[in-house]
């Protein structure tokens, strides 16, 4: 509906009231609501900057819903447990300003903010704590797990083999034993209660304070079996929560050693090999681990 | 599934929790450029094919995604499977329904399975070997340990007790006999060599097939589309029941029948304690499965099972626990051999009646409830005991054969509302030559009418004299006379249940219910109301709601904007002026519904982003508590701010998950049941 008064640039004009019904300005500019009704008392008052605001609560979980919800944790533990978890993160929230996106570019650049390029110098000192982290894989360990292969399309097969490596130069060893599933360690969610007051419920499959003595003999077995398939003895430390092996077995000399060996190669190592020290540009963020990769059983 | 751009971010999301940055990255790229070679995606992403190839293999591991291999260049084209992603968010739910109707090793094999995804039947019993070896070894050497200690009688400064390998799975015996019960179940089935079809692919390919076979000249005429149709349905039920092809094996067996008996009667145990005793006596007549077969979760079938528990939710609340329990039995009979909730129109539209599930559900008769009715349970509890005279016999025995075509009218029964008359005109009223049923084998003193229970305390001695037959048709009755009609009465003790309408009811309960919470009960009313009347002049709602037209006015827009009510403008004139012209206000439920999905899937996007920025704040004491050195001796390392903090942390963690699942309930009742 057109409007008159607008038009004209008349004061009451604009989106007023009946500017538009052919009156003329002297009307436009009677017709705001205090000239026409007296008994209105305007509200001078700025309206309040905080007004009271009642904040519904959810109501607190039924058992069945804790349940529920522990179940999804701990299945959640147990994944990021497997070896097909990667993870690597390569970008943080707080690093990116700007949320939105617009298009595949941009989302492609929030990924690979967190590479060895960015990494903060002073922070990334290596510290003697640093050992105890957790190593992060970059890539899936499909090589540890037996697939049902027929159901993968043909250009996959070889990945799930374990043998898409980068340049196949470092010729691995075809491993003929028959591969088996893991199953997850994590048996029950542990709560903030059960970390801090240990010894009150000792769950069983939790860590408790003693040692593990069939998480012991689980990896001796394993190194055994490796051993005799002629592999490195690496594999230890791509182990999840091997805590017991590390703090323990540095008799067998090579477990918690050939870790850290690891963790300073790419540090120290290779710092007067030029091509690589450059290796990896933008694209080859998730490829850190690639060289090693094979390591991680 | 309608995949939307906040369905997407989800998926996204949720693969990005449970199975890390890389699959999750590549999920978000195929949802959003749709199905891609691996080619196109290092392009999308700008990541290394190497990257790109484990991060496809996780998913497909998974089961989240879709392929199509081309037979020329060996190539595959791959697709995002949202539903799959979806259902991760029900994984707590499967579980723990697993869990109280199947028992703890049931619980067990399955959350395994969905860990490992699809999975050979031949590793995962290796692996559970594996780990039974384990343990008998650890606790030998154990005991050994200790033998060693006693005799050397050296240092006990070792405090740990002697622990027991407390194996959810003891045998492998008991993982076969396990995982039979669940591929009977449906719960568990075979991978074939299409499951990584997309649906519009398997279509595509077997219209292909059936005109190329039964329509070499072409399709011509109303008649000969129809039979395409129909061979083309056929086509796909055929493909489909590709994976039920390991429960017909172990059907074939011949310990079968007996074991099912077994089976139905443990399963039905295992529900109501919870306890996991059963599955261990069947253990022999179990016939191994073949160990080449490759297993996966079903997830259709857990929807069934989900959406029976919700059902029976809902009775409890209505009712009460008896008759909750008695419609929980009743449920699980009835749908043992429902596959899904709901039909896909392109296989199920014919009236195919050799096939069990589409024509229905079927029923259930009053004895086989009783057979699986637990003795202990006290029948008696939740019945009424009204006068003789406030009884109509005929109404409440009445015999409904065909579902009603009358659509449920939602009463006041769970959404305080204002109050109105009960009208229950039509199981009164009614006297047709249907109800020549023999009312003289129950005591009409027993009988009750629905609407007016009055529980009455004395009754003790009455009780008694029933019989359990009796008591269990009175509950039976009281369900089917509802307001929600939660079973009808389909023959002589013979009763079914109407999903479709059901839910439909349900569905509008939930609504009634949002609407209550943000607009309150002005915005109730008044949506029941335009829900009533239909299409209402804006000029004649305030008259007809007796609310004065600001207020009106005002609580309209709001429920505008929330998407309760629409409006409809209709111009009186070819100038179509606004002042002239009608505003119509209507309430259209499905449009509302779908609005609420969409608010839906949002606000769980936004509990889980909530969830990333809390985990950011709370960065270094994650980080510190999943240090190895750490781990086991928190309370020596770890300060007690720390421990507040990351507590919190968890508190925080554990609703806002609980939230996401709440809100799921909700997405499952309007989308999937």
């Amino acid at each position: 509906m057109p409007r008159g008064g607008g038009g004209r640039g008349g004061r009451g004009g604009r989106g007023g009231f009946g500017g538009g019904r052919g009156g003329g300005r002297s009307v436009a500019q009677n017709n705001v609501p205090w000239t026409m009704d007296q008994e209105i008392v305007l509200d001078g008052k700025p309206s309040e900057l905080f007004p009271p605001y009642n904040v519904p609560t959810a109501p607190s979980l039924s058992k069945k819903e804790e349940k529920q919800v522990s179940y999804f944790l701990l299945f959640r533990e147990q994944c990021h447990d497997g070896p097909l978890y990667t993870q690597a993160r390569t970008w943080t929230r707080t690093s990116d300003t700007n949320r939105r996106t617009y298009g595949q570019e941009q989302i492609n650049k929030k990924y690979g903010t967190t590479s060895k390029a960015t990494t903060d110098p002073f922070l990334s000192v290596p510290t003697y704590s640093q050992k105890f982290q957790q190593t992060e894989r970059t890539l899936p360990d499909l090589a540890s797990r037996p697939f049902a292969k027929e159901f993968y399309p043909p250009e996959l097969h070889a990945t799930l083999d374990g043998e898409d490596e980068v340049g196949l130069a470092t010729k691995r060893r075809k491993t003929t034993t028959k591969k088996t599933l893991a199953l997850s360690n994590i048996t029950s969610l542990r709560t903030a209660e059960e970390l801090f007051m240990p010894g009150a419920q000792q769950e069983p499959g939790t860590e408790g304070t003693g040692p593990r003595f069939d998480k012991v003999l689980e990896v001796l077995d394993k190194a055994e079996k490796r051993a005799e398939d002629g592999e490195d003895a690496g594999f230890l430390s791509g182990e999840d929560d091997d805590d017991w092996v590390k703090d323990n077995e540095d008799e067998d000399g090579e477990g918690a050693n050939a870790e850290e060996e690891d963790q300073y190669d790419d540090e120290s190592g290779d710092d007067y090999n030029a091509e690589q020290y450059f290796e990896g540009g933008d694209e080859d963020d998730y490829d850190d681990g690639g060289d090693d990769g094979g390591d991680y059983m | 599934m309608l995949v939307t751009q906040s369905v997407a971010e989800l998926c996204a999301l949720l693969i990005d929790e449970l199975h890390g940055e890389l699959p999750s990255r590549i999920f978000a790229t195929l949802l959003n450029r749709g199905r891609s070679s691996l080619i196109q995606l290092v392009q999308y992403t700008s990541m290394t094919p190497r990257q790109i190839r484990h991060g496809l293999a996780v998913l497909l591991q998974h089961n989240l995604l879709f392929y199509q291999v081309d037979p020329e260049t060996q190539t595959a084209a791959y697709e995002a499977n949202a539903d799959y992603a979806y259902n991760l968010l029900r994984t707590g739910k499967i579980l723990e329904m697993v869990d109280t109707s199947y028992g703890g090793p049931a619980k067990d094999v399955m959350q395994s399975l969905l860990l490992l995804g699809q999975t050979r039947i031949s590793d995962l019993t290796a692996a559970y070997q594996e780990k039974i070896d384990q343990a008998t070894k650890a606790t030998n050497t154990h005991k050994m340990e200790i033998d060693d200690e006693n005799e050397a009688n050296g240092v006990n400064g070792h405090s740990h007790s002697p622990k027991k390998p407390d194996l959810p799975v003891k045998s492998i015996a008991q993982l076969n006999s396990i995982l039979s019960r669940l591929v009977e179940a449906e719960l568990i089935d075979a991978v074939h060599a299409r499951t990584f079809q997309s649906p519009d692919d398997i279509f595509r390919d077997v219209e292909k097939e059936v005109i190329k076979t039964h329509f070499p000249n072409g399709v011509k005429g109303g008649k000969a589309k129809i039979e395409l149709e129909e061979s083309i349905a056929e086509g796909l039920r055929k493909v489909r029941s590709d994976s039920k092809s390991l429960k017909r094996k172990l059907e074939q067996n011949a310990g079968a029948a007996k074991r099912r008996k077994l089976f139905s009667n443990g399963g039905l145990n295992g529900s109501l304690n919870g306890s996991a005793t059963n599955g261990v006596h069947d253990e022999d007549t179990d016939p191994g499965l073949d160990p080449m077969f490759v297993i996966r979760i079903n997830y259709e079938k857990c929807l069934v099972d989900l959406r029976n528990r919700r059902l029976v939710q809902f009775v409890q609340e209505t009712f009460g626990d008896t008759s909750a329990y008695v419609y929980g039995i009743l449920l699980r009979l009835l749908t043992k051999r429902l596959s899904r909730c709901r039909l896909d129109p392109r296989m199920d539209t014919a009236d195919n009646d050799d096939e069990k599930e589409s024509s229905g559900p079927g029923f259930v008769t009053t004895t086989e409830i009783l057979d699986n009715l637990k003795t202990s349970v006290d029948l008696s509890l939740g019945l009424g005991k009204p006068a003789k005279e406030a009884i109509s016999v005929r109404a409440a025995e009445k015999i409904q054969e065909n579902p009603s075509k009358k659509k449920i009218k939602i009463e006041e029964a769970e959404v305080d509302g204002h109050a109105s008359a009960d009208e229950d005109d039509d199981s009164g009223a009614d006297s047709d030559g249907e109800s020549d049923y023999d009312s003289d084998h129950k005591e009409p003193s027993s009988g009750m009418n629905g609407t007016k229970v009055k529980f009455a305390d004395g009754a003790g001695l009455k009780e008694s004299r029933l019989d359990r037959p009796a008591m269990l048709r009175q509950h039976l009755l009281l369900l089917a006379e509802s307001s929600q009609r939660f079973i009808r009465h389909c023959g002589q003790n013979e009763w079914t249940v109407d999903f479709i309408p059901l839910l439909q009811a349900l569905r509008e309960a939930e609504l009634d219910s949002v609407i209550e919470r943000t607009s309150g009960r002005q915005g109730l009313r008044l949506a029941r109301i335009l829900r009533v009347k239909g299409k209402l002049d804006e000029k004649a709602l305030p008259n007809v709601a007796l609310m004065r037209k600001a207020e009106m006015q005002q609580k309209m827009l709001e429920m505008q904007t929330a998407g309760f009510v629409h409006v409809q403008e209709v111009p009186r004139d070819n100038k179509a002026d606004v002042k002239k012209s009608f505003f119509l206000w209507f309430c259209d439920v499905d449009k509302s519904l779908n609005k609420l999905l969409e608010t839906s899937y949002k606000t769980m996007v936004h509990c889980i982003q909530v969830l990333e920025v809390l985990r950011q704040k709370e960065k270094d004491i994650l980080l510190l508590t999943k240090r190895s050195d750490v781990r086991g001796r928190e309370k020596d390392v770890m300060r007690k701010e720390y421990y507040d903090r990351y507590s919190r942390f968890l508190e925080n963690e554990k609703k806002l998950f609980a939230q996401v699942m709440r809100i799921d309930d909700l997405v499952a009742l309007i989308r999937d049941f």
